[in-house]
């Protein structure tokens, strides 16, 4: 009997026991485990701490490149300055047309590449600056282009691309750019004359510190991530085979970036100095935006942006009407007549401009059309509608093909069915092709080119490249296009947003 | 009247006008092109104006360079596109649509004043203007062509067949060459198509890029299309650019029907 009761005693306390060591044991596990977990956490934390630490170096050391080349870049710049000093002889000036400039104009050095005789082109050849020794025959250009004039027929100016300075660096010299001439002196600013070739160096110099920095600090964090377990090793890999940040891509996107900003960056730095010349700063000045406004800047540029305007808008409307009836008609077609027609409707699209525009060119010689205003715009209109046609097709494959019969039956005329019933379906993609179709036009500048004539009519892209050969931007264009830029900016960042806030609802 | 109504109301008539305008004004304009190659000025057959051709040494050589000015910058346009289009489509951007904006943007400003900005740059930084500024200037303009279509066929591909590589134990350099590169090759070719196109009828930008000591076709053609006297033997040059494009587009046509309407 009592030995039962111990029996079951003894059970008991086993059972006991046996719970306890287990709650135990599980504890333990329970707190190891969580150790572990924690340790890991924190390497992590650390790991992830460490490399954005390393990012900002790397920002730090380009952001420092990036400004030391500008600087290294700014001063070799200011080393050969013209002053704009004396007009006392502007006879010697009859070959140029006679306009004075009081501003400072940078004088860029040429290092580098092959010096040849330019060929002399008549009135072709459209270069920057002319030195010429007052009372020399032979005329000496240097710096990195050379502007070819042609005024008179008696004298055969002998222009040479050459490396020669001036050997008396306070000499009177002749200057001549795209749109002025003047006499002056030859100014050296003294204690910079560093070469260009130096300062290359001292870049790539820079460049490849840079990327050999770049190239340690991957190394390191390489390394840190051996030490983890395999394990996190495992997670790390898989993460970056996935949706993640690499700061190499990054980089690589936002260098490709800089540059493609660069120039229009230039412009838009530039469109806040009084300058005539591109790249050249004379201070802070908002006259260039006052002149574009207060309609006093080039009355060529004033035309060229009537003309743009109004070519677009018409060219614009009339595609977005041809387009639309087009593309219900080629809707409704069988599949040969449409194939047919599509393809007709790809080949202003396939074309590039030159060969739209001579083949316009062309037409309108054989016909013996005088070129000009209605021109350009049928050849607007021909490659705007295709884009039309493309853009209002996929809507007409959304809607409900019967509700136009439907209307028909119901008693509607076909005017009424395409007002009521399919122009409210369509015009979304009526829209955005109008759209296209004014960029297009406004953009364009081959067809233009062939399709103008010769009666004076310019949009802004003919402007520009007249004004490019002539040998100097209007200093208008840059506030201009400065304006356009922002605009669009704000537009698309609009569009952006408001599509991001749609797709969260 | 009830004949006129019902030809209004079926609606594929709607589409004759734009026939009519587009047999007008594309098929035979391009049909004179072809009639002015082969005529003289006062408007009789001939062939001299391709004899002319053939044995016109500088036109044959701007051609020839044009061409392969052309063939380099798709390279290059490629080279640089590509990386870009695949970061872009890859990398887990907060405002991915932001990105591709950014590099849509630059086409808005005016080409050409964008490439006079170009010179001035190269001004700036001393830089000699030549072929290299060439290949930059056109590289600079083309390049959207490039990363877009790819990044649109980049950004509709089936990411469950790089998981699927993945697991079937492929690593990233072999998942990269055997899986996402095939099924971006639409987006490649219509981008190509797109930069060589444009690159080889160029005709302005390089003028301005190299003060006009290089010549391209499209310049040639320009020079003699404009002279009136010489307007047939431009007619034959077009002519052979109208090939060449014609080649490129037959060739790339197969694969970029899709892409084109991405585009839009």
């Amino acid at each position: 009997m009592i030995d039962r009761y111990a029996k079951r005693n003894n059970r008991a306390e086993r059972l006991r026991n046996n719970r306890a060591e287990r709650l135990r044991n599980n504890r333990a596990e329970r707190l190891r485990n969580n150790r572990a977990e924690r340790l890991r956490n924190n390497r992590a934390e650390r790991l992830r701490i460490k490399t954005a630490s390393l990012k900002e170096y790397r920002l730090i050391l380009s952001v420092l490149c990036i400004l030391y080349s500008v600087f290294s870049f700014a001063q070799s710049n200011l080393t050969y300055t013209l002053r704009m000093a004396a007009t006392d002889e502007v006879e010697l000036l009859d070959n140029f047309p006679a306009v004075y400039e009081t501003e400072k104009v940078n004088i860029r050095l040429y290092d580098g590449g092959k010096y040849e005789p330019l060929r002399y082109d008549e009135g072709r050849d459209t270069v920057d600056f002319i030195f010429a020794h007052p009372g020399e025959e032979d005329l000496t250009a240097w710096g990195d282009s050379v502007f070819c004039y042609h005024e008179s027929d008696e004298v055969v100016w002998t222009v040479w691309r050459s490396k020669k300075e001036p050997k008396n660096r306070n000499q009177r010299v002749l200057v001549a750019n795209g749109r002025n001439a003047f006499v002056q002196y030859l100014h050296k600013e003294t204690g910079s004359s560093r070469s260009q070739g130096w300062i290359w160096w001292v870049f790539a110099g820079l460049l490849f510190a840079a990327g050999a920095a770049y190239a340690c600090l991957v190394v390191l964090q390489r390394r840190k991530e051996r030490e983890l377990s395999s394990v996190e090793q495992e997670t790390l890999r898989r993460k970056r085979m996935g949706k993640r940040r690499h700061y190499g891509a990054q980089l690589y996107l936002w260098l490709l970036l800089l540059v493609l900003y660069a120039p229009i960056a230039l412009i838009a730095v530039f469109s806040f100095t009084k300058s005539k010349v591109l790249g050249n700063w004379t201070g802070f000045s908002l006259d260039l935006y006052a002149n574009l406004f207060t309609g006093q800047a080039d009355a060529g540029l004033n035309s060229a942006i009537w003309y743009t305007v109004v070519i677009a808008l018409v060219a614009a409307v009339s595609s977005t009407l041809l387009g639309t009836l087009a593309a219900i008609g080629i809707y409704n077609m069988r599949a040969r007549q449409r194939k047919v027609v599509s393809f007709l409707n790809s080949v202003p699209m396939i074309n590039p401009d030159i060969i739209t525009g001579i083949s316009l060119f062309l037409l309108f010689v054989a016909l013996g059309m005088s070129q000009g205003l209605a021109t350009v715009c049928i050849a607007h209109v021909v490659f705007c509608t295709p884009y039309v046609v493309l853009s209002v097709l996929p809507r007409l494959s959304r809607m409900n093909p019967n509700t136009y019969e439907a209307a028909l039956d119901l008693g509607a005329t076909p005017a009424q069915a395409l007002r009521m019933v399919m122009l409210p379906e369509l015009w979304p993609g009526m829209i955005s092709g109008f759209i296209l179709a004014l960029t297009l036009s406004v953009d364009d500048f081959g067809v233009t080119f062939f399709t103008k004539g010769s009666g004076g009519l310019e949009t802004l892209s003919t402007f520009i490249y007249s004004d490019a050969r002539k040998g100097g931007l209007t200093p208008e264009l840059r506030p201009l296009f400065t304006i356009i830029l922002l605009v669009m900016l704000t537009v698309l960042v609009y569009i952006n947003i408001r599509a991001a806030k749609e797709e969260k609802k | 009247m009830s004949k006129i109504l019902q030809i209004a109301s079926s609606r594929r008539t709607w589409a004759w006008p734009y026939v009519l305008f587009m047999l007008l004004f594309v098929v035979l304009p391009l049909l004179l092109v072809g009639v002015y190659a082969f005529t003289d000025i006062e408007g009789h057959f001939t062939l001299r104006n391709f004899a002319k051709f053939f044995t016109h040494s500088e036109a044959i050589q701007t051609f020839l360079y044009s061409l392969m000015i052309a063939v380099f910058n798709t390279a290059i346009c490629l080279l640089i596109g590509y990386p870009a289009a695949y970061f872009m489509a890859a990398e887990d951007f907060k405002t991915p649509k932001v990105m591709a904006m950014l590099f849509i943007l630059p086409m808005w400003i005016n080409f050409l004043l964008r490439t006079v900005a170009t010179v001035e740059l190269f001004n700036i930084f001393g830089l000699p203007l030549g072929e290299g500024a060439l290949l930059f200037g056109l590289c600079y303009d083309y390049l959207p062509f490039m990363i877009y279509p790819i990044y649109n066929t980049l950004q509709k591909m089936d990411t469950s067949l790089v998981e699927a590589a993945q697991d079937l134990g492929a690593n990233r350099w072999v998942c990269f060459w055997k899986v996402i590169v095939p099924l971006s090759m639409p987006g490649v070719y219509s981008g190509i198509v797109m930069v060589f196109m444009p690159t080889v009828s160029t005709f302005a930008i390089a003028e301005l890029l190299t003060h006009n000591n290089i010549k391209l076709f499209g310049s040639l053609i320009q020079d003699y299309i404009t002279t009136t006297d010489l307007l047939n033997y431009g007619a034959v040059l077009s002519l052979v650019l109208l090939i060449i494009i014609g080649l490129t587009s037959f060739f790339g046509d197969n694969s970029s029907e899709t892409e084109k309407g991405g585009m839009i």
